[in-house]
């Protein structure tokens, strides 16, 4: 099943919009101490400006510029998004191919174990941790990837059990091969287009709940994000100010959302290619 | 083969969630009566008090007993006591439920109908204009946080054109009866409901349409054609039958996503429901109430996993009569 | 009732079906052979237009021109006059219904009964069709092939159509329900016009009167089942019959060389076809009527390559061959059995013109041969019994093989030479120098026989008369001798007359067998009835007598 990522991207516009946006994205949260004028926390006795020439976005319920927490704010959402998902996406790896490698009691524990997880609603489980731990940002991170992985764990576990029945696989064990052997040289690489589409949605399901934790003031304090612009906001939303105080977070969220959806879309497609080809009757 | 396996993994995700309900509040460094019922609590308790309770969770004993004294205090019904709402934990939280139970039952029956049907007529046309606005237009509408949706439906419908109310779930104080009533709770309902369905409708569109499109693919849609069939009947009876299994299947997996979203949501409208209360028992640090949401909703959702569960052996008859 | 005309039918990437011409009558039944990829499926769908290319040409169904119907108007003839049962994969059954809610779709859609109405007959067609009702409730997944099969057909016959497809009946199925479902499509064929797809010649003999031929998107031959399978006309249908394992052949299973191509322009047999000319590669032939039989083949068929006309030899007063008429075709094999002292020999001599006949004449290709010159040579070459002596023991390998290129001038020496080492490739020796420069002497048996073969070829004949050239072998190489020459015949079209006393060797060989008796051909015809049901008393002594290995095996 030969892929080609470069030929599906090309294909779909969709997926040259979405690597667009992203790459906005990351350009912005990488440069964003250049890009911003003011220092995002600065609190300056102007409240509620609306934009002007040196506020382009006006300033908030403290007088902090709103466009530059709108660049910072950026910041937090990629890194958390892409940490959590790459913790996520390993741990995922890791327990998916081990349990189809190994299999027996392992297999079968691990298995009710990540069954378990899937069902139980993710957010409740953070809100209660988040109620007794202080969250710092590298604490969400953990509890993110901790809490992320079990979807795709599953996913990979099902693929490597069926790759594990292919030929070469078969073919390198009879020269020898360890199980690690074959998972670095032989599965890992097969699983690769899977685990990206996994990556990919762990971005934005972490990026997810990274604004609305946010949102729900369950963030680390000393950082920007868009989704406490968001709450503080929609605090003061009798004032008519939400148009450029509550619009560009939620916006600039949704975008990035919306790129990486787009990005594992294309990407899912290119893995079915039964979705692409054309019907008989 | 759906009994044991099954019943099994239900009982290891209640009891992941009792057990986390049990170990962080003890783990907290400094006196545990006051993570399990937060330092306003405490301020209020009785020394008399604060021994009994220290008694009944055994919170001198090993940690083995501890954990029996904990289950069977939940076993009594007793969840705690909520200082802020001067009640009993279980009281609070049953009051909110139907609110919740409401929002999230009209979503979830309205959007995944919908997004079923949408699913069948967008596989059906695969490619046309109208599948692919569709496609594109959900994939956007998902993008959104359901939050952002509800602010935007809020301040949209809410505050510019008040055409609906901005908070609650009915008029307070207003004495409405009987159809009166079920207007204004309509009323109430209807943003919402609205910002929800609008993010979740998408997921089982997609993946109605997606698996359509494999199903259409199929020997026996040909066979079907070949009957002379019309449209009609091979969209819907032949191919829509067919696809809708998977999406049955997600349903309970999509319960653990909707419940992220009817919390948000609760709050954006400031919907008297679990969502909310939960959001106020987080700012109060009223630790009984938070426990006490975690476990009715863990309850819920694996109840209603189970259902599905149960539904889907009824559906595909491949299960049902296995060789 | 049924009649397409010049029925074409393409996808964006290739033209499938290029120009169908067929006709059925009412209460005929007719089967399409073909090869997979030949467009067998694609012509069933498309008589009910289920196929998304391109459709062009005609489609007359009692009187509609089915082509330009409405869609509507089409749904309506579909599943009701015309009925499709498709070929059983997996899921060709809709996998959440029960069988009898789906044998009762049709009738509901097409006939104004209610729900019950509808299931009642339903039930009763599945009870005609041997489904027992006990399993009326059960879902496809249950059922077995054989059970799947026979609801097919049942969907198809809901509202009794006069047209009835069937693509690939009874493949998905082994022997024992296949025989079965075979007598149910019998049955059901009484009422009504049948056409069956199917690659298995012996299921399309069970159940068809007629049998058209699919080569390539192409009708090649078409004619009555018996007539066809017993005389094929047109040289794929020949090849087919060939390459077909059944209980009666005796010949060895040919191949038919290369491989469908589709793009090739001309007849789309021509590049695999043993007697192609110029004028088939150029222009695709028409089906037409010739002699009873539709062909379509710029020569007609298989053209008869050498005949003879009651060719008659007197040695003195000795009859050594008495008004001998036989026929050699094109990429066949004829055996001439007979004892020693029948005149075989002196036969193959007068073919040969080696000696001259008394009486008669030889035909090569209709036109008669008179002197016979390099032309003839080119065409017909010969093997001798003995290849000791029919070998120079004066000439290298090499020099043997290429001598009738010496004597007829063709070619430079270079080209002579690679011809030479060509052929001796062919007859698998190896081609070394170390081998092409050693003498008869110094070779065995096997290899001399070898190299008289090669050097035959060497003038790319087409017909090879073989007297006995395994007369002085042992029994392997004979077994590898006639191998590498079926081999040939497969690979070059190269017709056999082959000369034998052993009717057992003629029977591994031939397809058609003349048994000859004191210079007279006593029985000719094909192998099958000559070996199994000879009708001259001395061919069934020849048959009684002849070598047999079979034995009661006694038990340990």
């Amino acid at each position: 099943m030969h892929i080609s990522i470069r030929e599906e991207v090309k294909q779909h516009n969709s997926a040259k919009f979405g690597i667009a946006i992203l790459l906005l994205m990351l350009t912005i949260a990488l440069f964003a101490p250049l890009l911003a004028s003011y220092p995002p926390n600065m609190q300056t006795p102007f409240a509620f400006e609306p934009p002007s020439f040196s506020h382009w976005l006006g300033t908030n319920h403290v007088g902090q510029d709103i466009l530059s927490q709108l660049l910072y704010g950026a910041r937090t959402s990629l890194l958390v998004g892409f940490s959590a998902a790459l913790l996520a996406t390993i741990l995922s790896a890791t327990i998916g191919t081990s349990t189809a490698l190994i299999g027996g009691l392992y297999d079968r524990i691990t298995m009710r174990i990540v069954d378990a997880f899937i069902i139980i609603p993710v957010i409740v489980i953070i809100i209660l941790v988040a109620a007794y731990v202080k969250p710092s940002l590298w604490v969400l991170i953990l509890l993110l990837s901790l809490l992320g992985w079990q979807g795709g764990a599953r996913i990979i576990r099902a693929q490597t059990l069926s790759l594990k029945e292919m030929g070469h696989i078969s073919a390198a064990q009879s020269f020898g091969a360890s199980n690690a052997y074959l998972t670095f040289h032989h599965i890992l690489p097969d699983l690769g287009p899977i685990l990206l589409v996994e990556f990919i949605y762990g971005i934005r399901r972490a990026i997810f709940m990274e604004a609305g934790l946010a949102f729900l003031g369950i963030t680390d304090p000393t950082i920007i994000s868009w989704g406490v612009m968001m709450r503080e906001a929609l605090d003061f939303c009798y004032l008519d100010v939400w148009q450029w105080w509550l619009l560009p977070p939620g916006i600039a969220l949704s975008l990035t959302i919306l790129s990486v959806t787009f990005i594992g879309h294309t990407l899912e497609g290119a893995l079915d290619p039964r979705l692409e080809s054309e019907a008989i009757a | 083969m759906f009994s044991i396996r099954n019943l099994a993994l239900y009982l290891i995700a209640m009891f992941i969630i009792l057990a986390l309900n049990f170990l962080l509040p003890r783990m907290m460094p400094g006196d545990p009566l006051m993570a399990i019922y937060g330092e306003e609590a405490l301020v209020q308790m009785t020394p008399a008090l604060k021994a009994e309770l220290v008694e009944r969770f055994a919170l001198d004993q090993p940690w083995w007993q501890q954990f029996a004294a904990y289950l069977s205090t939940l076993f009594t019904g007793d969840l705690g006591y909520s200082y802020y709402h001067n009640a009993p934990a279980l009281e609070v939280i049953l009051g909110r439920l139907p609110w919740t139970l409401l929002l999230v039952g009209t979503t979830l029956i309205i959007s995944t109908f919908g997004g079923i049907i949408l699913g069948i007529e967008s596989g059906w046309r695969r490619s046309s204009l109208q599948d692919k606005s569709l496609l594109t237009g959900l994939m956007v509408l998902g993008g959104f946080p359901d939050f952002f949706l509800g602010i935007l439906l809020l301040i949209g419908f809410g505050v510019t054109w008040a055409i609906f109310p901005l908070s609650g779930a009915i008029t307070p104080y207003s004495g409405f009866t009987g159809a009166a009533l079920v207007l204004d709770v309509l009323h109430h309902l209807f943003l919402p409901v609205t910002a929800l369905i609008l993010c979740h409708v998408g997921v089982s569109y997609l993946l109605t349409r997606n698996t359509m499109v494999t199903v259409l693919k199929e020997p026996y849609m040909l066979t079907a054609r070949a009957k002379g069939l019309s449209n009609l009947v091979m969209r819907y009876r032949h191919a829509g039958r067919n696809a809708l299994l998977p999406v049955i299947t997600r349903t309970g997996i999509q319960l653990g996503r909707m419940i992220t979203g009817v919390l948000f949501v609760e709050i954006v409208f400031a919907y008297p429901g679990l969502g909310y209360l939960t959001y106020e028992a987080l700012l109060t640090r009223d630790y009984p109430v938070l426990q006490g949401v975690l476990l009715i909703v863990a309850v819920f959702v694996l109840i209603a996993n189970f259902l599905v569960d149960l539904s889907y052996s009824k559906i595909d008859p491949r299960i049902r009569y296995a060789h | 009732m049924l009649k397409l005309e010049n029925l074409k039918v393409s996808y964006a990437w290739e033209e499938i079906l290029n120009g169908i011409d067929l006709e059925v009558k009412d209460g005929e039944s007719l089967a399409i052979i073909g090869e997979s990829g030949a467009g067998k499926t694609t012509l069933a769908l498309s008589l009910m237009r289920l196929v998304n290319g391109n459709v062009k040409g005609k489609i007359f169904f009692n009187g509609l021109e089915l082509l330009s119907l409405s869609e509507e108007a089409m749904r309506g003839v579909r599943g009701n006059q015309i009925a499709l049962a498709p070929q059983n994969a997996n899921n060709t059954l809709n996998p959440v219904y029960t069988i009898l809610d789906q044998v009762a779709e049709p009738v509901l859609e097409h006939q104004s009964k209610n729900r019950r109405e509808a299931r009642e007959q339903a039930s009763g067609l599945l009870s005609d069709l041997g489904i027992p009702k006990s399993r009326f409730s059960a879902y496809p997944h249950q059922l077995s092939g054989g059970e799947q099969q026979r609801v097919l057909i049942a969907m198809a016959l809901a509202n009794q159509p006069k047209l009835l497809i069937l693509d690939e009946p009874v493949s998905s199925l082994d022997a024992p329900a296949r025989a079965e479902v075979i007598e149910l499509l019998k049955a059901v064929s009484q009422d009504r016009s049948l056409i069956v797809m199917t690659h298995d010649i012996s299921t399309a003999a069970k159940l068809a009167d007629n049998i058209a031929i699919i080569y390539s998107g192409r009708i090649v031959e078409l004619g009555s089942m018996g007539e066809v399978l017993s005389w094929p006309r047109h040289p794929y249908t020949r090849g087919l019959i060939r390459s077909y394992p059944d209980m009666s052949t005796g010949k060895d299973l040919q191949g038919i060389k290369g491989v469908m191509n589709r793009s090739v322009s001309g007849c789309p047999f021509s590049s695999r076809c043993t007697q192609v000319i110029e004028i088939c590669r150029e222009k695709i032939p028409p089906l037409r009527l010739i002699q009873g039989r539709y062909i379509a083949c710029h020569r007609g068929g298989i053209i008869p390559l050498l005949s003879t006309k009651n060719l008659t030899k007197h040695f003195g007063s000795l009859l050594a061959v008495d008004s001998v008429n036989i026929t050699i075709e094109g990429a066949e094999t004829l055996a001439l059995v007979g004892e020693s002292g029948s005149g075989k020999t002196t036969l193959a001599k007068l073919i040969m013109g080696l000696a001259k006949p008394t009486e008669g004449e030889v035909y090569l290709e209709d036109s008669r041969v008179n002197n016979r010159g390099k032309d003839f040579y080119h065409q017909v070459q010969m093997i001798f019994q003995n290849p000791g002596e029919s070998l120079s023991h004066r000439l290298s390998v090499l020099e043997l093989v290429r001598e009738p290129l010496d004597i007829q001038e063709i070619g430079t020496e270079e080209e002579r030479n690679s011809k030479a080492r060509q052929v001796v490739r062919e007859v698998e020796l190896p081609e070394t120098e170390a081998f092409l420069s050693k003498y008869p002497h110094q070779l065995s048996g096997g290899e001399m026989q070898r190299v008289a073969i090669a050097r035959a070829l060497v003038l790319d004949p087409r017909l090879l008369i073989a007297d006995e050239p395994t007369a002085f072998l042992d029994s392997s190489l004979q077994a590898k001798i006639l191998k590498l020459l079926l081999n040939l015949q497969e690979q070059r079209g190269l017709s056999l007359l082959f000369i034998t006393h052993d009717i057992a060797v003629a029977r591994k060989i031939s397809d058609r067998i003349a048994v000859m008796k004191d210079g007279r051909i006593v029985e000719q015809g094909p192998a099958k009835s000559i070996i199994t049901a000879p009708m001259h008393a001395y061919a069934r002594k020849l048959s009684q007598a002849a070598s047999s290995l079979s034995f009661e095996v006694k038990e340990p």
